[in-house]
């Protein structure tokens, strides 16, 4: 990749030499701009915000551009300088319609706190002799290996991109174009063992994170049709040196005994292993698009084919989608559009082989292998028609019907049903505009859904599933029994949903403009048998906006929120 | 909790909005925007500066310009391009009888831009959200500008004109760094574009994992809402909540994963299975709900996105996403 960057590198470069020793009547544009920024942190944390570090220094900053100009080649370039972690540079080049290219570098850092885990301390309570509570039992602790430690996050973005024209009969044009992504740094991971009593533990790790994309295209006009074929490739890996983590050895975990039945039920237990990983993936697509006037209007479609690799685990995904549009008038007031989209993701399902649950153990065992059926796994089929009218040249007012459904024929749903969503959705919209003076907008969208989302197996406490009893053999009851009677099915996602959104604009001059607005949702889902799930939010605004000249453009606004829910958990509370 | 297989009510909703549609459909006529007659003819690029001498000198400077050749020979770019024929409007001096594209209906179908800019990112733009609402080609676009990119001003400002909601947002704590000018919001917009989920590789889930790679998979063990829609738990331009999430943890995650832990107040109905060792459980009470709050959910189920590593427990297949 480093040989294919460097040739495009080359060929730009080349070009502008070519093209600038040449021509005679070139025109040159530079700005240059030195400064910097000083932070000083005295008495203050080092963390000033997500994407800005706290460096207690005088950094110097520039800013440049560079513009050449000759006959129908154009050349830009501008960057910009913060400091080490944040670049910004461009250059672009355009010969005519004939040539387009660019290529771009940036970088910013993210900063993140450091989770001190503190509110992991904790002990059972039980009763001493007396009657009197004491701590005991169960124990939750948290040890904290990398105290203090900065978390950052150095994101840098290149990329490029060139679009050629090869023939102006048939606007034949092909394109290339890159992007790579990498993250390097340091996080913060967690691993939580609990094989005896839960013990969190907090380490600092390698971030060395890479995601490359390749794009390549072709696109031609065939009489009044436009095609189009482009080929994506994207490859995402990670070089950092996995973290690891000792889980310690089972045992009881009050009694602190029983070390052998309680391994016999761990798939690892007493060992050190690593985790958080990423597992490098890859994806190629494939897509092909048209788009031309059929009778009165016009369409535009497109097929997609894609799939995506886990190489870690030979896990593979794949994807088909179609989407056709057309638009077409239906008198001169009047227009309909019609929207079709399908997409069909088919994963691979793999056998889990675990290990055999109390093996070596006197009394019953059980084996839980299963086939991992993918929740991706879906037809997705979405239509709409929308219908606008132009009353005269201020108004327009428009509906729109549609239609969703979901079908996810895979997904594990406690009682083994497959769950199909259908959502009916429609909106209506209006507008008025006296030209750029004074402007109304308003609009309400409504949705219907049957069968919601739904967490599968996601509520822990079933009601009224009766009582359990030991396994034969034994006289535990494990744990699992007790999970399989409480599990069940779960949604808060709503079943009906109503949005409004209402926005006015006005600008007494070219100078000034002024907007309002309020956008309000309200949804609920009355479908469930203890609990209605209600949310409810507003939000006016308000922009003020001046321009006394066209350097200078400042504005002011203010947006409230508000937001009102009500469902099984709606504690609003601030952890950041 | 859910009763299996609702079907949709309210269908007096559907109708309202049916009737609308309907009435939509039989109101008023179109005025037509500017228009040259049929018999009119070009007239060239010199008899236009003749009056409009200041943006015919800047012409050859801007984008456009480049395309344009002094002796139409071949291919190229003029003012009557995407004026029309200027014949009538030179021989009577009324605006009304050439284009202006600042005021074409781009509605009726008349998309000057379109004849020439073809290419990928604008094949929605018939069928767009912006196009629906009215939003013409000079609403954002300054075509006689001679700056590189002919925007009316940079991102995200421009954007933000109409989207005041999305510029609250990306002021709150946890934010996608657009204010800090790092990205813009045409890397997951696009303004000429329909909505995301036009194509498959361009639907919210396709278009975040573009970024975040890390969190595609395909896993072994898999979040089911990661693979449903990110915006189940994220909310992109911005948040109180860390990490972009809707709501805080654990707020959050026991809206789908309720009563974990007893995370849940007496007085819910129904039976529930009786704890093993009644004195050290804490079922269902206030006590065990406030400490419930108290936690953070991905402190132990790290892998939320999804992992391929299995966690302790057997009973529960390794599927915990702890590590």
């Amino acid at each position: 990749m480093k040989k294919m960057l460097t040739a495009m590198m080359v060929v730009f470069v080349l070009s502008f030499a070519l093209v600038s020793a040449q021509d005679e009547e070139a025109t040159k544009e530079y700005t240059f701009w030195i400064g910097g920024h000083y932070t000083d942190f005295t008495d203050y944390n080092k963390k000033v915000g997500e994407y800005n570090l706290g460096n207690e220094d005088f950094i110097p900053e520039f800013k440049g551009s560079y513009r050449f100009r000759s006959g129908e080649y154009l050349l830009n370039i501008d960057g910009h300088y913060y400091d080490e972690y944040n670049i910004a540079a461009n250059y672009s080049q355009r010969w005519a319609d004939r040539i387009k290219g660019d290529i771009y570098y940036r970088s910013l850092v993210w900063q993140e706190g450091q989770d001190l885990l503190v509110n992991l301390s904790a002990r059972e309570e039980v009763l001493d002799e007396e009657g009197n509570p004491v701590p005991g039992g169960k124990m939750l602790t948290h040890e904290l290996q990398d105290e203090g430690a900065d978390y950052e996050t150095h994101r840098k973005e290149f990329g490029g991109r060139a679009e050629v024209l090869l023939s102006r009969k048939h606007n034949v044009r092909m394109m290339a174009a890159h992007r790579s992504i990498i993250k390097t740094g340091e996080e913060q991971k967690i691993a939580s063992g609990h094989c005896f009593s839960c013990h969190v533990v907090s380490k600092s790790a390698e971030i060395d994170r890479r995601t490359d994309e390749f794009e390549i295209g072709l696109q031609a006009d065939v009489n009044d049709f436009t095609f189009g074929y482009k080929f994506g490739y994207r490859n995402f890996n990670s070089d950092a040196n996995d973290p690891n983590a000792y889980y310690d050895a089972a045992r009881h975990p009050v009694r602190g005994d029983a070390g052998a039945e309680f391994s016999s039920r761990q798939i690892f237990s007493d060992t050190t292993a690593v985790f958080g990983t990423y597992p490098s993936t890859r994806k190629f697509s494939h897509k092909v698009r048209a788009k031309g006037d059929v009778g009165k209007g016009r369409f535009a479609g497109s097929v997609s084919y894609s799939t995506t690799e886990n190489r870690n685990t030979d896990l593979g995904s794949t994807s088909w989608s179609g989407v056709a549009q057309y638009a077409m008038p239906l008198n001169k007031k009047t227009r309909m559009i019609a929207r079709v989209r399908g997409v069909r993701y088919k994963t691979d399902d793999p056998f889990i082989d675990l290990p055999l649950y109390r093996d070596g153990r006197p009394g019953p065992t059980t084996n839980f292998d299963f086939i991992r059926y993918s929740s991706l796994d879906r037809n997705d089929i979405k239509g709409s028609v929308e219908i606008l009218s132009r009353l005269n040249l201020k108004t327009t007012v428009s509906g729109l019907l549609g239609y969703n459904v979901i079908d996810r024929h895979d997904y594990p749903l406690a009682d083994g049903d497959d769950q199909q969503t259908g959502k009916f959705f429609g909106q209506v919209k209006f507008k008025y505009r006296n030209g750029l003076k004074f402007s109304f907008n308003a609009k309400y969208r409504m949705e219907m859904i049957s069968d919601p989302f739904t967490s599968g197996r996601g509520l822990f406490e079933a009601p009224g599933r009766g009582v359990i009893g030991p396994e034969s053999g034994t006289s535990f009851v494990f744990y699992w029994q007790r999970e399989e009677l409480r599990y069940q099915d779960i949604t808060t996602y709503p079943t009906d949903v109503h949005e409004f959104d209402f926005k006015t604009t006005y600008r007494p001059d070219n100078k000034m403009s002024i907007i309002a607005g309020l956008k309000g949702k309200y949804d609920k889902n009355g479908d469930l048998d203890s609990l209605d799930v209600e949310h409810f939010s507003y939000q006016p605004n308000l922009v003020i906006s001046l321009t006394p000249d066209p350097k200078w453009a400042m504005s002011a606004g203010y947006t409230f929120g508000h937001y009102k829910s009500r469902g099984p958990v709606t504690v609003a509370l601030f952890d950041g | 909790m859910k009763k299996p297989m609702q079907e949709p009510g309210g269908h007096a909703a559907v109708l309202r909005i049916a009737l609308i549609i309907g009435v939509i459909m039989l109101l008023g006529t179109v005025s037509s925007a500017n228009q040259p007659p049929p018999d009119a003819a070009l007239v060239g690029n010199e008899t236009c500066a003749d009056c409009h001498d200041e943006i015919s000198e800047a012409f050859h400077r801007t984008i456009h310009g480049l395309a344009y050749k002094a002796d139409q020979s071949g291919w190229s770019v003029s003012c009557e391009s995407c004026h029309g024929p200027g014949s009538a409007h030179v021989e009577e001096g009324d605006p009304e009888l050439i284009i202006n594209p600042a005021n074409t209906d781009q509605f009726d179908g008349s998309e000057t831009c379109l004849n020439c800019h073809k290419t990928e990112s604008l094949d929605d733009w018939a069928y767009s959200h912006h196009n629906s609402a009215d939003v013409n080609c000079s609403s954002c676009h300054s075509v006689h500008t001679t700056s590189e990119q002919i925007v009316r001003k940079s991102s995200p400002e421009l954007c933000y004109e109409c989207h005041t909601d999305v510029r609250a947002a990306s002021y709150m704590p946890s934010h996608h760094p657009v204010a800090e000018g790092k990205i813009e919001c045409r890397d997951c917009h696009n303004p000429h574009g329909g909505s995301l989920s036009l194509t498959a590789d361009d639907t919210g889930r396709e278009l975040c994992f573009g970024c975040h790679g890390e969190k595609e998979g395909p896993f072994v063990y898999e979040h089911a809402p990661v693979n449903e829609d990110c915006l189940s738990c994220h909310t992109p331009h911005g948040s109180v909540a860390d990490n972009l999430l809707i709501q805080t943890e654990p707020g959050l995650c026991l809206n789908c994963h309720a009563m974990h832990f007893h995370a849940t107040i007496e007085g819910v109905e129904g039976e529930f299975v009786p704890p093993l060792a009644p004195e050290r459980a804490s079922l269902s009470t206030h006590d065990a709900w406030k400490r419930g709050m108290l936690t953070k959910c991905t402190q132990c189920h790290t892998e939320i996105h999804g992992t391929d590593l299995p966690s302790q427990s057997i009973s529960t297949g390794g599927n915990a996403l702890t590590r």
